[in-house]
């Protein structure tokens, strides 16, 4: 799979991996293999030590809400064409985005698809789960546990 | 280092300019710069241009367009860019150029047209001053970042949305007073409240505006800015600090860490306190940002930046007036001329030209420009003689 059926714009990569691995149902971090520092997003370059020796693993997708939005005026890619807006089936009607911290200093950034805005609340417990969309494209969601 | 002053300021109308290109509106600000400072541009040795986005300008080199323009060829144009900061960037670049005894008389130009590509692109440009690669596929926009920031500050510090709307009703009422400014209007608490909600919280008054526009300011050498300006505006402090790319590697989503870094390395330059300051222009891309940069700046305690506003402390004649201008809010916010609009504006209080917004007796102002979701932060502080 190509990398931008996740990214949506930029394809070429050393991590290009991390979107054959949200197709098979895992959201990967790496680490590096020197100092051990772990990363997520995933990096093929560690900057805590400069090594570029770095180890996959996936990562358990369960954590609190830091923070949350639902953007109302989306950007053109996301507007113009309403298919490609994930979970958009009303025109307009857009999907809440949240942040979780899954381990410390980790976070992941998802749609809230299933959650309505008004029982959004920060320090919610929530799962990261990869899903593939419609269109073939690979995204994220955090649902409630 | 030599010192360094501000011995020119020109300002253009900012707003939707669909009657002029990049290089006119630049040329507008140039020519009001060398007015002031009753020096030909044949006399100035180098420039510097601040313009943030190629996509905007839809052109690959938009500050050749500018030298070329005002006509400055052959001399040395440098251009930089740092998105929301670019112009904070370039009279950094410019105060560079004449400390390190390179040139003695530098133009720094900012300019930006926005309008020329749809509202949707201009908010998809916008969106990826964000992770291109891993926060652009959420669909982020820049409203969007700082209502997770919004969310984030109501949740830990009690912040309001009235809170919000408040910084918006003082912005609007000093860009009213502006004849620069791209929205002249006052509004009430009610319109603010009522707006209809871009990214939640955030409501349309909460959010800066897409502009066009441009600032342009003269940097002397001690020699000879006391030469050319009666009134020279110096350098005191400078700062430049940076963050990580993503809000989601950020150690706090309530306070911009660049801006906590740059301030204290500012205020240690310029030898002053938090308290010291008499008037500041702060990035208020939106109404939370204004209220963070209350408390990374130190105008308050962390998490008291609501109650500064509420209690009026940043108008004229309170605590700290702040962005008493119109702010990035009501003046309008063209990236590139931003930071050097910026620096015009505090050049005019600490002459003590700025009319009905004068602050009175203003000696020492700061100004805080930041790029991006705060990638990037720079810092000034200038004071008169």
């Amino acid at each position: 799979m190509e990398f931008k059926n996740f990214s949506l714009a930029i394809n070429q990569t050393k991590v290009s991996r991390f979107a054959n691995d949200l197709a098979v149902g895992k959201i990967m971090s790496t680490s590096c293999k020197k100092c051990g520092k772990k990363y997520y997003p995933p990096r093929a370059d560690c900057s805590a030590c400069m090594n570029s020796e770095m180890e996959w693993s996936p990562l358990n997708g369960e954590g609190k809400l830091v923070t949350f939005t639902k953007i109302y005026v989306p950007p053109e890619h996301f507007a113009v064409r309403q298919p490609l807006m994930p979970f958009s089936s009303v025109q307009f009607e857009p999907c809440p985005v949240g942040i979780i911290e899954v381990e410390a200093g980790l976070r992941i950034m998802g749609w809230m698809p299933k959650i309505d805005l008004k029982k959004i609340k920060i320090g919610m417990k929530l799962k990261a789960v990869p899903q593939v969309l419609l269109d073939g494209k690979v995204t994220i969601v955090l649902e409630m546990i | 280092m030599r010192k360094v002053a501000i011995v020119g300021i020109g300002h253009g109308k900012f707003g939707v300019r669909s009657d002029a290109s990049l290089r006119e509106l630049a040329f507008e600000a140039v020519k009001a710069c060398l007015d002031d400072s009753g020096v030909p541009l044949k006399e100035v040795e180098s420039m510097v241009t601040g313009i943030a986005g190629d996509e905007f300008s839809i052109a690959l080199q938009p500050s050749a367009q500018v030298h070329d323009y005002i006509g400055f060829d052959p001399k040395p144009n440098f251009r930089v860019e740092g998105a929301c900061a670019t112009g904070s960037m370039a009279v950094r670049t410019g105060w560079m150029n004449v400390a390190s005894g390179l040139a003695d008389l530098v133009l720094v130009v900012g300019v930006e047209k926005m309008t020329e590509v749809p509202t949707s692109m201009a908010t998809d440009i916008m969106g990826r001053g964000g992770d291109a690669t891993w926060e652009y596929p959420f669909g982020t926009t820049f409203p969007g970042y700082y209502a997770m920031i919004a969310n984030a500050h109501m949740a830990e510090h009690g912040t309001t949305e009235g809170q919000l709307a408040m910084v918006a009703v003082k912005n609007h009422y000093y860009g009213s007073l502006n004849p620069y400014a791209h929205m002249q209007k006052k509004i009430d608490l009610e319109k603010a409240m009522s707006s209809f909600t871009v990214a939640h919280p955030l409501k349309l008054f909460d959010c800066s505006l897409i502009t066009d526009g441009a600032a342009a300011i003269l940097l002397a050498s001690e020699e000879k800015a006391k030469a050319i300006s009666k009134k020279p505006v110096w350098f005191a402090g400078l700062s430049l600090a940076t963050d990580t790319m993503r809000i989601t590697e950020r150690e706090s989503l309530t306070s911009i860490r660049a801006s906590r870094e740059a301030a204290k390395i500012a205020y240690k330059m310029a030898g002053v306190k938090p308290s010291d300051i008499d008037v500041a222009t702060v990035h208020d891309c939106f109404t939370i940002a204004e209220i963070v940069a209350y408390e990374d700046l130190g105008f308050c305690e962390k998490g008291e930046g609501g109650k500064l506003i509420e209690a009026k402390e940043t108008y004229v004649g309170g605590k700290i007036p702040v962005n008493v201008d119109g702010g990035l809010k009501s003046k309008g916010h063209p990236l590139g001329a931003t930071g050097v609009s910026m620096a015009v504006e505090i050049t005019k209080q600490l002459r003590g030209e700025a009319g009905e917004r004068q602050v009175k007796n203003a000696e020492i102002g700061l100004t805080h420009n930041v790029g991006g979701t705060g990638q990037v932060v720079a810092i000034h502080i200038f004071r008169r003689e």
